[in-house]
Parts: C-alpha cells; sequence; structure tokens
C-alpha cells in the first residue's frame, strides 16, 4: 500500500477510534465503576475503623488538583457532595468525598480575587467569606460556568480576621469565628459572631468563650480558628485550629464541649465538615505534602 | 508530503505566491483541527489551550493516598501512561505543524540575491521538539526546572548567525516549542500565523527598504550603461559596487556583461542600443508580447535582454533598445503604458550616455 493509502485509512479508522475510546457515555459509565469500587472500599474501612475506635483511623485521603493546592473551605451540599474552594480565587469545586470523584468546578464572575478563606451554604444560597469580613453570595453554578455574585461587607473586618464560616440553619443565621480579634478588650477570648439572615449590619450578636475554657488541658497557648461546621447530630458547634492542630466542640450558647487534638496528621488544615452519615471531613492546604481532603468516622 | 502538496496546489491554484499558499495551508491544518476537536474534544482542548488556566474538564477522579487499588490512580487528566504518551505525541505533531510553514517562510523570503541556511532550517524544526518537551517535563516542578538548569549549563554550545533575523526565526521556534510544552498551542497556532503573513508582506513590499538606496535593477543598469558608453573603456564605474558583491554575484554581473558586450557590438562600432527597458510585471507572458508589439513599431530594434522570475513577487523583464530619434523617451512609456497597463506594474526607460549627450547638443544648438 503506498503511503497516500496509509494516510486515508488512517483517516478513515480516527472517528471509529475516537467512537470506541471517549464517548461522554463510556466516561460516564468508568466513573461509575469507580465510584461502585471506592464506595465499597469505604464501607469496608469504615467497618475497620468502627472495630477500633479508639484509634481514629482515616478512612480516606483524596489528593486535591493543583488547582486547589490552598483549599480552604468546605460546605456540604444536601446531595452529600462537598464545595470548596481554594484560597486565592473565586473558584468553587464540587468533590464527592466518598469517591473522591471532583465533581465540577465553576467560579465567580470576573475570576474574582480574594483572600478567601470559608465557605457555607444556606438555602439555595452559597456564601464565601474573605478573611475581612466580606461576604459574597451567589448561587451555585454549572460546571465551567462563572456566577454573578453580590458582596456584602460585614464592616467586622476592623475587629477580627475570620477564617471561619459556618450556616446554623436551626436560627438562619451565619456563625462567623474570630481567627485573631483586633479588639484589645477581647484577647483572651474566643469572639464568635452571628449574622442572622437576611444580612444586616445591624443585627449580630456576639459570643465570647474565654480561651481558657477553650485551651482545657491541652498544651496549647491560643486557639486559633481556620474553620467552623454544625455537628448534624447535636447542632454543637465543631471548630478547627490550624496552628494548634486541635478541634473544639462548643454549644450554640458557648459552653466547651470538648478540645482535643485533631485525629491523624495534618500539615494545614483549613477546612472541617461533617456529613449525615457521621464522616468528619479536614482539607488541608499543600504544605510539603499535597493538598487533601482526609476523612474520618466522626464521634459526636 | 506530497499529499499536502498537492492539496495545497489544488486550493491555491497551482499559485507560487507565498500568501496564498500560507493561506492554503492554514486553511487545512484548521480543517483537519476542526475535524479532530469534534471527534476528539478532550484531548484538542488539553493540547490547545490548557496552559492558559483553569479550563473545566469534567469530572476528574482524585487518588486516595490510603490505597494502592487500581482505582485510586485513575485520572481522566494527564497522569495515566496512555493519556500522557498521547499528550506528548499530540504536542510534538502540533509544534511541527506551526513550525513547518515558518520554515518555508524562511527559505523563500529571503532579500535578493540571499541564501538560506540549511542548518538553521533544520534547528527551526527540531528547536521546538526539544523545547515542548523539556517544558512538558518541567511544568509546575520547580526542582525540575533547576536541574535542567544546571544540566543546560554543563552543556554549551555557541554559534554565530549570519544573518540576524535567523534569530528572529529561532526565538519564533522557541515560542512554538513552549507554546506546545504548556499545552496552549492555540495561542503558538496565532503567533505562528501573524509571524508568516508580518514578514510575508514585509518581504513582498520591500518594507524599510532605503528610499536613497538605489534598488537592485538601478545598481545593475549604472555598469551596463558604461559598457555601452561610445568610448568602450568598459571601466567600472563604481568600484565600491563591485567590491560589495558576493562572488556568485560577481560571477552573474560579469556574465551580463559579456552578454550585453555581445549585444552592443566592437569598440569601434556605435553602439546597437542605446538604452534599457525595465517592466516588472506579474504575467510575463502577457506582458512581454504586448510590449514586444509596441518595441516593434516605436524602435529602431530591440533584444530582449533578461527575464528574471520572482516569486511572491513581480518579475522583471530587461529589453536592449535602440529608440528611433522621432520616438521620444516619453512616448515610447506612454505607448507601453497604453498598450500593456493592465498588466505591468511599472516600466522604465534608462537612455545611455551618448543619447544624453546628442540630447543635451541639440538643445544647446536649439537655443544658441
Amino acid at each position: 500500500m503506498t503511503g497516500r493509502g496509509w494516510l486515508v485509512l488512517l483517516l478513515c479508522a480516527m472517528p471509529g477510534v475516537a467512537a470506541c475510546r471517549d464517548t461522554p457515555k463510556a466516561r460516564a459509565a468508568e466513573l461509575q465503576k469507580i465510584a461502585a469500587v471506592r464506595k465499597q472500599e469505604l464501607a469496608r474501612r469504615i467497618a475497620t475503623a468502627d472495630a477500633a475506635p479508639e484509634m481514629a483511623l482515616p478512612l480516606a485521603m483524596w489528593i486535591m488538583p493543583p488547582q486547589l493546592r490552598e483549599i480552604s473551605g468546605l460546605a456540604l451540599t444536601s446531595r452529600g457532595t462537598v464545595l470548596t474552594h481554594d484560597d486565592n480565587s473565586g473558584r468553587i469545586s464540587e468533590i464527592d468525598p466518598k469517591t473522591g470523584i471532583l465533581v465540577k468546578a465553576f467560579s465567580l464572575i470576573g475570576n474574582q480575587k480574594e483572600d478567601f478563606e470559608a465557605i457555607t451554604i444556606a438555602g439555595n444560597d452559597i456564601y464565601l467569606m474573605a478573611s475581612d469580613g466580606k461576604l459574597f453570595r451567589f448561587r451555585e453554578g454549572a460546571d465551567g460556568q462563572q456566577v454573578q455574585f453580590m458582596m456584602f461587607d460585614t464592616g467586622l473586618g476592623k475587629k477580627c480576621e475570620f477564617e471561619s464560616l459556618a450556616y446554623e440553619p436551626d436560627s438562619t443565621r451565619l456563625v462567623m469565628v474570630c481567627k485573631r480579634t483586633l479588639d484589645k478588650q477581647a484577647t483572651k477570648d474566643l469572639v464568635i459572631y452571628r449574622m442572622p439572615l437576611p444580612l444586616n449590619r445591624g443585627t449580630f450578636s456576639i459570643v465570647q468563650v474565654p480561651l481558657k475554657q477553650v485551651v482545657g488541658s491541652n498544651k496549647w497557648k491560643s486557639f486559633r480558628p481556620s474553620d467552623i461546621t454544625i455537628d448534624p447530630f447535636t447542632r454543637n458547634y465543631v471548630i478547627i485550629a490550624s496552628h494548634e492542630k486541635g478541634l473544639l466542640v462548643l454549644t450554640p450558647d458557648g459552653d466547651v464541649v470538648r478540645s482535643e487534638p485533631l485525629p491523624g496528621d495534618h500539615r494545614q488544615p483549613e477546612g472541617v465538615a461533617i456529613t449525615k452519615d457521621s464522616i468528619l471531613l479536614i482539607s488541608d492546604e499543600a504544605n510539603v505534602k499535597p493538598a487533601a481532603i482526609t476523612l474520618y468516622k466522626w464521634r459526636p | 508530503m506530497p499529499v499536502l502538496k498537492e492539496m495545497i496546489d489544488v486550493i491555491t491554484m497551482k499559485s507560487d505566491r507565498p500568501v496564498r499558499r500560507l493561506v492554503a495551508y492554514y486553511a487545512i491544518v484548521a480543517v483537519v483541527v476542526a475535524i479532530l476537536a469534534y471527534f476528539f474534544p478532550g484531548e484538542i482542548a488539553r493540547i490547545a489551550a490548557k496552559g492558559l488556566g483553569d479550563v473545566p474538564e469534567g469530572p476528574t477522579v482524585l487518588t486516595d493516598a490510603l490505597s494502592s487499588s487500581p482505582t485510586s490512580s485513575v485520572s481522566f487528566g494527564p497522569g495515566t501512561l496512555f493519556d500522557v504518551s498521547l499528550t506528548t505525541v499530540m504536542i510534538l505533531i502540533g509544534a511541527l505543524v506551526l513550525i513547518l510553514p515558518v520554515t518555508w517562510v524562511y527559505m523563500s523570503a529571503r532579500p535578493s540575491g540571499g541564501q538560506h541556511n540549511q542548518n538553521v532550517v533544520q534547528t527551526l524544526i527540531i528547536l521546538p521538539l526539544v523545547v515542548a518537551g523539556i517544558v512538558f517535563i518541567v511544568q509546575n516542578s520547580l526542582a525540575l526546572a533547576f536541574s535542567l538548569a544546571g544540566v543546560v549549563g554543563a552543556v554549551r554550545f555557541r554559534t554565530t548567525l549570519r544573518d540576524s533575523r535567523d534569530l528572529v526565526y529561532i526565538f519564533l521556534s522557541i515560542v512554538v516549542g513552549f507554546a506546545a510544552g504548556v499545552q496552549s498551542l492555540a495561542v503558538g497556532a496565532v503567533i505562528s500565523v501573524v509571524f508568516n503573513f508580518v514578514l510575508v508582506l514585509t518581504w513582498h513590499y520591500d518594507y524599510g527598504r532605503n528610499m536613497l538606496m538605489p534598488t537592485a535593477s538601478a545598481q545593475w543598469s549604472r555598469p551596463l550603461q558604461a559598457l555601452a558608453s561610445p568610448t568602450g573603456d568598459h571601466q567600472i564605474p563604481d568600484r565600491d559596487l563591485i567590491l560589495s558583491l558576493t562572488p556568485e554575484n560577481a560571477a552573474a554581473l560579469a556574465d551580463r556583461f559579456t552578454r550585453v558586450q555581445k549585444a552592443v557590438g566592437s569598440k569601434k562600432k556605435k553602439p546597437r542600443f542605446d538604452s534599457i527597458l525595465t517592466v516588472t510585471t506579474d504575467v510575463v507572458s502577457q506582458a512581454q508580447g504586448r510590449i514586444e508589439n509596441v518595441l516593434e513599431r516605436m524602435t529602431k530594434r530591440w533584444s530582449l535582454d533578461e527575464i528574471v522570475t520572482n516569486v511572491g513577487k513581480p518579475s522583471e523583464i530587461y529589453y536592449l533598445t535602440r529608440l528611433k530619434k522621432s520616438i521620444p523617451r516619453d512616448v515610447l512609456l506612454t505607448a507601453i503604458h497604453e498598450s500593456a497597463g493592465d498588466v505591468i506594474s511599472s516600466v522604465d526607460l534608462e537612455t545611455g550616455a551618448p543619447v544624453e549627450k546628442e540630447k543635451k547638443e541639440k538643445k544647446d544648438g536649439v537655443s544658441a
């Protein structure tokens, strides 16, 4: 066969090869297969963890792609997936924590650059918070979509540096924990701001918890929260601190339930979430180790 | 390659004009890419625009750091052996496709009499492949980048390029390689297209030529006039011009002197021709027929001296002529314009020294 003959044959064969190889249907089927295998594996690991509750074994650790190198907050969706984001871009990624599949990603219109620190979902709205207390409200977008947003300045940037945000469904309010207070009178307290929805600057309430109670018997010098979530079973506030690598459980009234070191080995834990089937998710920014989301069995 | 050449010939109707051939080539490439993008959208997006930012890629399977099972490392992004190999092959082919027309332009768009350097042509083809490979490996790895700097630092090579323009081609070759390496071939394609067309057009219009400098044809015509002088001393009128010629050009000039000498006859006799008619045209055969009809009518004698065929720019036809005394220069030029104005770009008649002298004497006589 001549060279031209081979070329013609190759061009004719390409569509056939392409059709067999990479259709959306074939891709979806492969994803389903992987998801099934992983769910099975997760169930096996949960069973192992249940058998040895004192060991706090991680159930899975999903390595994040480069665009989530500085992964920060976590927020659970009603579908059981989590929304997460990178520290310095308004790009939201949806991850299924049980199968480790990055489902989709969308971003705020204009590729907003801010020091984004936390994310939460309140009904149909998603809130992204910058460290200076600015809140960006938007709706969920499709894969690759850029979504419109509304920015609301809480005005608390002068009082606090924030890294934590959660939505408390029972009282329809946003809960923001101060990482570092700039108010000299409250340096020895853990300060929590609560803002009822719809947002209004004048309606927030404050809970102050003495740091002594927070630290308890741990060897921490302070406690600088990096994220907060609401325990779906007890409605308590579950707060983690990146520097101390600690975990704090508080009642909504500010009473300390317990404070303890985080399970496992975490370099820079920046986000926390608890699923309805008792799985604790902790996200770590890349720091020597790659960025990851680690799963543990949650015991309230 | 013969298939590609045939396709380009069909599209351009066998035109030798570089712009048309470039347009045809890029059109073929665009069609092939469109077909591939239809059947392999993911792969084409991955090599064409990935380096530009976070391009949504649909569902991606993340790696489970706790597991060693096969599904833990399955990924739809670059990562599997097949995907990495396929991506590498595609970026190399893409770089080759983009750099090929650059080499054609390099070889054809040379200044008159300039020769291209074969080593540079081959370097232009190989360089982007190497650069793409290096960038593809180094991507996102500072450690690898430093290692590469160390390795490259150990390999010293220095070469002096004959023409500073060659350096621009080398830079372009590196840019195409980079674009391919960071999987942004779309950027490389745009740069390649713009570069080629700008270069061909500047070459076509002789952009940047010093208006005070004589054109190539003018440089040739002056020695020819001297040769045709009635004194017949055949002295070189411009020593610097001759010294500046390359051996090839000097040989060509010598050949031309010989031919002209044959045409003008021996020293003692009156020269057979006293002027040179220079015509530039895109359609040589048509222009030739019409001009020769005019010359037949309006000159005492004429002879076709030379046809210089250029690709991509108008060809030049030179005639040696002897005007009738009753026909002034302008009348002849006007007649040529009337007869062949639609097929010629320019026409000029340079008269030799005897004619000028005769005219001057006549003028002086009239005024006296």
